[in-house]
């Protein structure tokens, strides 16, 4: 099988998936996320064992299946798969702000959409040419457009969704005028013979910065960057909890991939390396600053997220600026890959335990988590793993992605990033455990809330998460494999 | 004779036209349609950078082929964005930005 | 598979079953127990003229590129510190919870703390060495927010945000020392400890420089070095005992034992360069005579507690400073001296709380007269935290002054001698604190505070008689330490005088 068929499958999928929720009768639609569940494993599978060699096509232009392409792949089905489950969990919610007045909620197209989204984003991990990556990030972007104001009998989900709409057009202007100037400069859309070009010295310099600094702009408002990384709290906390969880691992992923691959056309130019780092550089300390500092006054846990996303950027522009050595015989690119695989299990963990909060009290204050150790202990030890990993707690998953950038900061004797992400991340250790605070030292509200059950598939998901996060956080053999495929 | 400058020239003003008014204006349509503005200012550098340097005496017609997924795309943007809005405006009956506030309290 | 497995498994698997639901208390106990004799079997089977060389070894890698595995073993003052952790555990997880209820997560508290200080001390590979001592920074939050006394909450927040400070300064200058120690072995990225001390003492000195200075910078944060030591003391006085017994008595030593661990193996020419040892110098004789006097000025007996244990991180500073043998031996002594009698005191501090209901000496007095036995245990083991002879303090404290005199200057008194003749006063500090406090305790009219109060009863004395004869025993015997310790000082003493 060619490796492009996977995308294919995918595709097909949320066709079917689109006919079975139209046509198939009855109010409960949980079969059609049952089903993608099922398709998106056995395209996860799949895309171990497929034929990755490029034909003489010219196909193959536009398309690159590559290790690091191979990786984020996975991440995006893996995560895919895992809001998936997130939005089982969320039906009630969506139940209640999707109905008419005295009518059943439609929440079908919830389990449908983030199918294409995902195809979308394996798209992004394999694109090579300014068209198919514009393509492709479109598609994600739009999808998102509708599953961000999924909710529509609730106004944060509306006003979140038309924040992200206008915003989202305005980095798509940026990324398609920098493309036009790229173009202009190199008079070329594939990246390979557009980094050959740009290093042989015949190019233009001043254009050529100019669409790095539109293209730079667009990019940020995909990964979560600064100077566009506003949009975030306020989108973050109006989305539907798994759509947060999804724009924060899956778009800012697929974002990163799509960074990776333009800043190696950037930096692999000798002319250009110099000031495109420093720019770099600035917004990687930028990003970290701002991130961790808005983040310590928050209250509101979805709010804490949306920062601790922001820093989590910082970290991921640090490790691409800190240049071609790596770390520990990880490329950048592959630094990100794993930080990001290590980002997705411990956020979607923490989201995961948000949505049952969400569920059973409606809100997603940090007050809601009060008591929670004596409300269900497995729910709070869950948080705990996930906001220790978050934090960068050795023997989780998160230490060992915050040490290699580390590393690759050290490595390239950045000393003043490397301060600003030390002073990031103390700063995370005090505010991701202040839900801590919430859960362990503070009585429930109210009385003695009831206990909370948890279904089968959420208690199996919060396990295999929790264990990820040790297990990789000590093993690390696995993820070095799958990042250097 | 008209040259690859003027048209980046009217290129970027109208780039330039769109992002003041997504800045400035307070209308979400009107900002809506700024943002159009702004990919149609790409397009029309895209085709004059395509016309300008030909290969093999013929236009290049990358870039071209990029112009028509902008306009595609651009359409669906529209559609999605047109639909959430009005959706907005049922629930709020503004269309104006200062009154998305929800989120601030 | 290694017995020093079992120290850091035994603890964690004893947790894991209290949160499946088995008896707290007891499980705890058992694990406690459990860790103490293979420890007592380690003692015996240590191969004693080999302490400078890891024993009990296992390796099982995890990565071939970086080299990274899950390795231990035991030199001799990993079996010194080993046997400090267990002593402490099995006294701190005796200590019964003032507040019933969760006790699970109380015991399972120390549990974690105590496996993760074990694990830093047997590992052989930086990563888990490092890694390791990370285990106990959530639950220190915890039990301090749950249940400790006063300004927890403030306590808790400070002592967690300095530790993440400290930890990530250290993380920053082991990455570097990796990193450098790989670049100047040929390209080759290792964290096993033994391959870093061949490669590392190959960087340049002038890189070797600023590592050195920033390991001992979030070193010094952990240990409390001055002028960072401002969250220990009321982090202490606000902690539920065990954790102020784990935390003060082993944890703390985590920083000290890196330093002589990696930073003074792995980089000499970075331990050696003058304005570092002077630095160093100056900065400990702030915990020896500042935090000394500091103490003095103290009127709640848990921050004089708090206090005095960072005054006497000078004192190991001192003999890690001095870069003599005897120096070294003594750092490693007054280590496992101080854990064990800084553990004791918090013990009877939180006895003396939750018999009078007060900690303010002003406030009590006479306590002697209605708890005799209290009071002839703080005396003992207040002559142990001063140095008097009989304790494992003194022959520790005594080596450290030796060797700080034992450096050879150029002509006339060395930094080192003159340091050491200034830290000679700590002494006496600590002898007017630490009397002080027993007299206006324990002696006098007895206050309002005292007069209802009752001894300890037969279980209440069980930990505090456990830590009185580890010092004891080993005061009268310092050999039994010594033999272990020995080896591996003079092993260190040499290789960084070897060393270019």
């Amino acid at each position: 099988m060619p490796v492009y068929s996977l995308e294919v499958a995918v595709v097909l999928l949320g066709l079917v998936l689109l006919m079975m929720e139209a046509f198939v009768a009855g109010k409960d639609k949980r079969f059609v996320a049952h089903t993608a569940l099922l398709g998106l494993g056995a395209v996860l599978v799949g895309s171990f064992f497929v034929d990755r060699t490029p034909d003489a096509s010219g196909f193959w232009s536009f398309y690159k299946a590559d290790g690091l392409a191979m990786t984020y792949k996975a991440i995006a089905l893996a995560c895919t798969m895992l809001v998936i489950v997130l939005g089982l969990d969320y039906i009630p919610v969506l139940e209640k702000f999707t109905a008419r007045v005295g009518g059943h909620g439609a929440w079908g197209e919830f389990f449908c959409l983030p199918v294409f989204i995902c195809a979308g984003m394996m798209w992004m991990a394999s694109a090579s040419d300014l068209t198919s990556i514009f393509v492709s990030l479109e598609l994600v972007t739009i999808a998102f457009y509708v599953m961000v104001t999924f909710m529509r009998r609730n106004v944060g989900s509306l006003e979140a969704g038309v924040k992200y709409l206008i915003l989202g057009a305005l980095s798509t202007g940026f990324l398609v005028y920098g493309f036009t100037w790229l173009f202009g400069v190199t008079g070329q859309t594939n990246l390979d013979v557009i980094a050959a070009k740009l290093n042989s010295g015949t190019v233009a310099t001043v254009p050529a910065m100019f669409s790095f600094a539109l293209i730079l702009v667009a990019l940020a408002f995909k990964i979560g960057a600064v100077p566009l990384q506003f949009w975030i709290p306020d989108v973050y906390q109006g989305a539907p909890t798994p759509i947060t969880a999804y724009l924060s691992v899956g778009s800012k992923a697929a974002g990163f991939i799509v960074t990776t691959r333009i800043l190696q056309v950037f930096l692999g130019s000798e002319a250009l390396v110099h000031n495109c780092t420093a720019i770099l550089l600035a917004v990687a300390c930028a990003t970290l600053l701002v991130g961790n500092l808005a983040a310590i006054p928050q209250t509101n846990f979805k709010r804490l997220l949306a920062y601790s996303s922001i820093s989590h950027a910082g970290f991921l522009v640090l490790a691409l600026a800190a240049g071609p050595a790596g770390a520990f015989g990880l490329a950048p690119g592959q630094i990100v890959a794993y930080y990001l695989a290590a980002y997705l299990i411990m956020t979607l963990l923490a989201f995961a335990v948000l949505v049952v909060i969400n569920r059973t009290s409606g809100s997603d204050d940090l007050n809601a988590f009060n008591g929670l150790h004596q409300r269900s202990p497995f729910l709070a030890f869950a948080l705990l793993v996930a906001v220790a990993s978050l934090a960068g707690v050795p023997l989780t998953v998160g230490f060992v992605g915050k040490l290699l950038v580390f590393a690759a900061a050290v490595k390239a004797s950045l000393w003043l990033p490397l301060g600003f992400a030390i002073i990031g991340a103390v700063a995370g250790f005090y505010y991701y455990l202040k839900v801590l605070r919430n859960m362990y030292w503070n009585a429930p509200a109210g009385g003695t809330l009831p206990a909370i059950t948890l279904s089968g598939l959420t208690k199996a998901t919060l396990l295999l998460l929790i264990a990820a996060t040790v297990v990789l956080g000590v093993w690390w053999a696995p993820l070095f494999q799958l990042v250097r495929r | 004779m008209i040259t690859l400058n003027d048209y980046l020239l009217v290129s970027g003003l109208l780039f330039a036209i769109g992002l003041a008014g997504v800045v400035l204006r307070r209308n979400i349509i009107i900002i809506f349609m700024c943002l159009e503005m702004m990919l149609s200012a790409a397009n029309l550098s895209l085709v004059a950078f395509s016309r300008f340097n030909t290969v093999n005496g013929l236009p290049d017609y990358n870039g071209q082929m990029l112009v028509f997924f902008i306009i595609t795309v651009a359409a669906a943007e529209v559609a999605v964005g047109l639909a959430i809005i009005i959706a907005l405006f049922r629930a709020r009956r503004t269309v104006h930005v200062d009154d998305i506030d929800a989120m601030k309290h | 598979m290694s017995p020093l497995d079992l120290l850091i498994f035994v603890p964690i698997a004893a947790a894991l079953a209290m949160a499946a639901g088995a008896p707290a208390r007891l499980t705890a106990l058992t694990a406690a127990v459990v860790n103490v004799a293979v420890t007592v079997w380690l003692l015996v089977k240590f191969q004693y003229a080999d302490g400078a060389r890891f024993q009990f070894e296992a390796t099982r890698m995890i990565l071939g590129e970086p080299r990274l595995g899950f390795n231990v073993g035991l030199d001799g003052m990993a079996l010194i510190m080993v046997l400090l952790t267990s002593l402490v555990t099995l006294a701190a997880v005796m200590m019964r919870p003032v507040k019933a209820g969760g006790e699970a997560l109380y015991y399972s508290s120390s549990l974690l703390i105590a496996a993760g200080a074990m694990g830093a001390f047997v590992a052989t590979d930086l990563f888990f060495f490092y890694a390791f001592h990370e285990l106990a920074l959530i639950p220190t939050f915890l039990m301090i927010g749950m249940r400790g006394t006063g300004d927890n909450k403030d306590a808790a927040w400070k002592i967690t945000v300095y530790l993440g400070l400290g930890s990530l300064v250290l993380l920053a200058g082991l990455a570097a020392l990796v990193i450098h120690a790989g670049a100047a072995g040929g390209g080759i990225t290792t964290f096993d400890m033994a391959q870093l001390r061949e490669l590392a003492p190959k960087i340049p000195a002038s890189v070797q420089e600023p590592i050195y200075l920033t390991l001992l910078l979030g070193f010094g944060i952990l240990i409390s070095l001055f002028p960072f030591h401002s969250w220990a003391a009321p982090a202490y006085a606000s902690a539920p005992a065990p954790t102020a017994m784990l935390h003060a008595g082993v944890l703390k030593k985590f920083g000290l034992y890196g330093l002589l661990r990696v930073a003074t193996p792995m980089l000499p020419a970075g331990a050696h360069a003058e304005w570092i040892q002077h630095l160093l110098l100056v900065l400990l004789l702030g915990n020896i005579l500042y935090i000394g006097l500091v103490t003095i000025a103290q009127r709640e007996l848990d921050l004089l507690l708090g206090n005095s244990s960072v005054m006497h991180m000078g004192y190991v500073f001192l003999g890690i400073a001095s870069g003599t043998a005897i120096g070294f031996s003594g750092a490693v002594l007054l280590m496992f001296a101080h854990g064990v009698s800084i553990a004791l005191l918090f013990a009877l501090c939180s006895v003396v709380r939750e018999k009078t209901g007060t900690l303010q000496m002003s406030r009590l007095g006479g306590l002697a007269k209605s708890a005799p036995f209290l009071g002839l245990v703080f005396a003992m083991a207040s002559f142990a935290s001063i140095g008097l002879p009989g304790f494992t303090n003194f022959s520790a404290e005594l080596l450290v002054f030796l060797g700080g005199f034992a450096t050879k200057p150029a002509s006339g008194l060395g930094a080192v001698q003159i340091a050491t003749i200034l830290a000679l006063w700590g002494v006496v500090i600590s002898a007017v604190y630490m009397l002080r406090a027993f007299r206006r305790i324990f002696k006098g009219e007895p206050s309002e505070a005292t007069l209802g109060a009752t001894d300890l009863a037969f279980r209440g004395r069980l930990p505090v008689l456990l830590l009185l004869a580890a010092l004891l025993v080993t005061g009268f015997v310092p050999n039994l330490l010594m033999q272990a310790v020995a080896p591996f000082a003079e092993a260190l003493a040499k290789a960084i005088v070897i060393a270019p």
